[in-house]
């Protein structure tokens, strides 16, 4: 920038040095924005709008979608077998929210308050294993839990039996919040982080007890964390078909697992993206809900 | 190979089906054929069988030896460039993009589908040297069902669909797809979890066409699915490791995969066998392509002309575990599942009408809609 200035001699009427600054400032952050803005359109919200549009298209005799303005997709989602599915998707979702909460915050406040100087290795510790991908660790599951896995090699040298874990709903929702916890630690922990400790000395000053200091100072202070991780791992969960896929049973099928079929052996992209869109509608709803309460909630806290 | 009452049911069920499709074609105009006019145009031309660069391949993972990759870069001083698709719809979505390959492996009816589109080149047999391999004199591959005069296509290998099962775990099979409804081996046995193969299955236990569309078809093959779930565990198709694993006593699978599992995974190969079920079996194939737009067809002529080797067959079938017909190669192939001899594959079956044809669009659909309600129930 500066050199370009000084190849400009004879640039007419310079603006007062403060101002070309700020002027260049705003410049630099328009052209730094313009990239990601630029990435999110052209490859999200296309995408996206590609989806809405494909669900009201149809597919051709040879198996290619075509757009269109039919609503029969979104008729064809009025099926009390798709109904079921969402409502055992949400089931698994708010389970899966429910555990990573109990797991992240135990271990979130232990790194943050007791961690000392090991606190980043400690958080590496939990990141690291997700670098991996999502489905090599499911599939590291389903090898580690089968029934002549090692886990169940090792119950049964140990004279307690072995115990069908797969193919189970208990497995899937394991599966659901092994993938997802660290999703809620990481908020959860950050907030912790930024927590005032003194508050909790305050607390136990007053004579609460542990729990009370917890449930009335801790929790309170740290609820953006804890509600921003509820979100960050119920929606993943909810659209989720891998779990499903690799760790379900026969009566396991989620909603995600019903979308990606649509799309693969299904050959009906359109009903899929009919599907996608009724989803995402439900998710808003859900979703602008929720913030509403959490977030009066929380100016009622302050 | 099959007991001789499954063979002549089989034909028995094949008289009757052609019957059923014949009907079909004339009621609704079945599946693809209106484009099959598309087929007489001229096929993109035959390339020589001649080096003109390296060699841009896809394929399913692991599904050759790797020294064949290495005997053929030695032999002829090109590279070897792999990439892979995990599935046929992931195959066809990469060439619709323009991608650029110079041989894929497509399975039987997605060889017709290439065809009629014209996006596979033709392929002159009299520039494979070891073309009487498969197109020798009554080879059914002369004139496969699913390119006729095999003028695109060279076959890869075949394979049919049965059932896996533990002897040390079940006491006896009966011989009928009635097996994967075993309740000694409740919550122990997988159906795959492919639409056209558990279709299949139901199908042919009911006696319809392997690729019915009939919405009333459908419907009753839609109850006797959901039947199985008590006795089922799961839906998967990754039958090996649930086999290997000890999750499944019965299971519905491929022949190759099932080859593989006990002669090349575990420890006790006589507590597994495979059965070749009476109402008969899907039997599919895929073969050899060369995209129109590929670079190097050249190459990938001479490619397929050395997988043809029958050294090489027999090479790769011992990886695979899949028979490649390869006439010279065929034997060892037998000689490698002679303790089941279920799990081999008469290419001769091939003819017969239990294979997953080219479907239109709506049919596709309707089966679909049948697959997800038996899931999601």
């Amino acid at each position: 920038m500066a050199t370009r200035e000084v190849t400009r001699p004879s640039a007419p009427a310079t603006p007062p040095a403060g101002r070309r600054t700020s002027v260049q400032r705003t410049k630099l952050w328009g052209t730094l924005l313009a990239l990601p803005t630029a990435w999110i359109v052209g490859f999200f919200v296309s995408s996206m709008v590609i989806v809405v549009l494909l669900s009201f298209g149809r597919t051709q005799r040879d198996g290619r979608p075509v757009f269109g303005t039919r609503l029969t997709n979104y008729d064809a989602l009025w099926n009390e077998v798709y109904l079921r599915l969402f409502l055992r998707s949400l089931t698994y979702a708010v389970v899966t929210t429910l555990i990573c909460a109990l797991i992240a915050f135990p271990v979130a406040y232990a790194i943050a308050l007791h961690g000392g100087r090991f606190k980043s290795v400690l958080i590496a510790a939990i990141v690291v294993p997700f670098f991996a991908s999502y489905l090599i660790r499911m599939y590291a599951w389903s090898a580690l839990l089968s029934d002549d896995g090692v886990v169940n090699s090792a119950l049964r040298k140990a004279g307690l039996g072995g115990v069908q874990f797969l193919n189970t709903p208990y497995a899937v929702i394991g599966g659901l919040v092994y993938g997802y916890v660290v999703f809620m630690i990481l908020p959860v922990y950050a907030s912790l982080e930024r927590m005032d400790l003194s508050l909790i000395e305050a607390g136990k000053d007053l004579y609460h007890g542990p729990l009370r200091t917890f449930f009335s100072v801790t929790l309170p202070a740290t609820r953006a964390g804890l509600f921003g991780g509820m979100l960050l791992v119920f929606l993943p969960a909810l659209g989720d078909f891998v779990s499903a896929q690799l760790l379900g049973g026969p009566k396991t099928y989620m909603i995600g697992n019903l979308i990606q079929q649509q799309f693969l052996e299904g050959q009906n992209w359109p009903l899929g993206s009919a599907m996608t869109v009724a989803m995402m509608i439900g998710l808003t709803v859900l979703m602008v809900i929720y913030l509403r309460a959490t977030t009066t909630r929380n100016r009622e806290q302050a | 190979m099959t007991p001789t009452p499954a063979v002549s049911r089989r034909s028995l069920l094949k008289g009757g089906l052609a019957l059923g499709a014949t009907a079909g074609l004339a009621t609704t105009g079945c599946a693809y054929i209106p484009s099959e006019a598309k087929a007489k145009v001229q096929l993109p031309r035959s390339a020589k069988a001649k080096i003109d660069g390296d060699l841009i391949y896809f394929n399913w993972a692991d599904y050759l030896d790797p020294s064949t990759f290495k005997g053929f870069q030695k032999e002829y001083g090109v590279k070897i460039i792999q990439s892979n698709f995990d599935s046929m719809e992931g195959m066809y979505a990469k060439l619709q993009a323009g991608n650029q390959y110079d041989i894929i492996f497509p399975i039987a009816k997605w060889v017709q589908k290439l065809r009629l589109e014209g996006k596979v080149r033709a392929i002159d047999h009299g520039q494979l040297s070891n073309a009487d391999q498969v197109f020798y004199s009554g080879s059914y591959y002369n004139d496969p069902w699913y390119d006729d005069k095999s003028a695109v296509s060279v076959p890869f290998t075949v394979y049919k669909t049965g059932i896996g099962w533990r002897t040390d775990k079940v006491d006896a099979i009966s011989g009928s797809w009635k097996d994967l409804w075993n309740p000694q081996a409740a919550k122990r046995i997988f159906t795959l979890d492919d639409q056209d193969e558990a279709l299949a299955m139901a199908a042919l236990l009911l006696g319809y066409d392997v690729n019915t569309a009939k919405p009333s078809q459908l419907d009753e093959i839609k109850k006797l699915l959901v039947s199985q779930k008590k006795y089922l565990r799961a839906y998967s198709s990754d039958d090996v490791n649930n086999m290997a694993r000890g999750d499944a006593w019965i299971h519905h699978m491929w022949s190759g995969d099932f080859a593989y599992l006990r002669e090349g995974v575990v420890k006790k190969p006589e507590n597994y066998d495979f059965e070749a079920p009476e109402e008969g079996t899907p039997i599919n194939s895929d073969a050899y392509c060369i995209p129109t737009n590929a670079k190097h067809p050249g190459t990938a002529m001479l490619f397929i002309d050395y997988l043809l080797r029958p050294e090489v067959a027999k090479k790769n079938m011992g990886y695979l575990y899949y028979p490649f017909p390869v006439r010279d190669a065929l034997p060892a192939f037998a000689d490698l599942v002679k303790d089941t001899p279920a799990a081999n594959v008469d290419v001769k079956e091939l003819e017969n009408s239990n294979v997953f044809r080219l479907l239109g669009a709506d049919e596709v659909q309707r089966r679909a809609a049948t697959w997800t309600e038996v899931k999601a129930s």
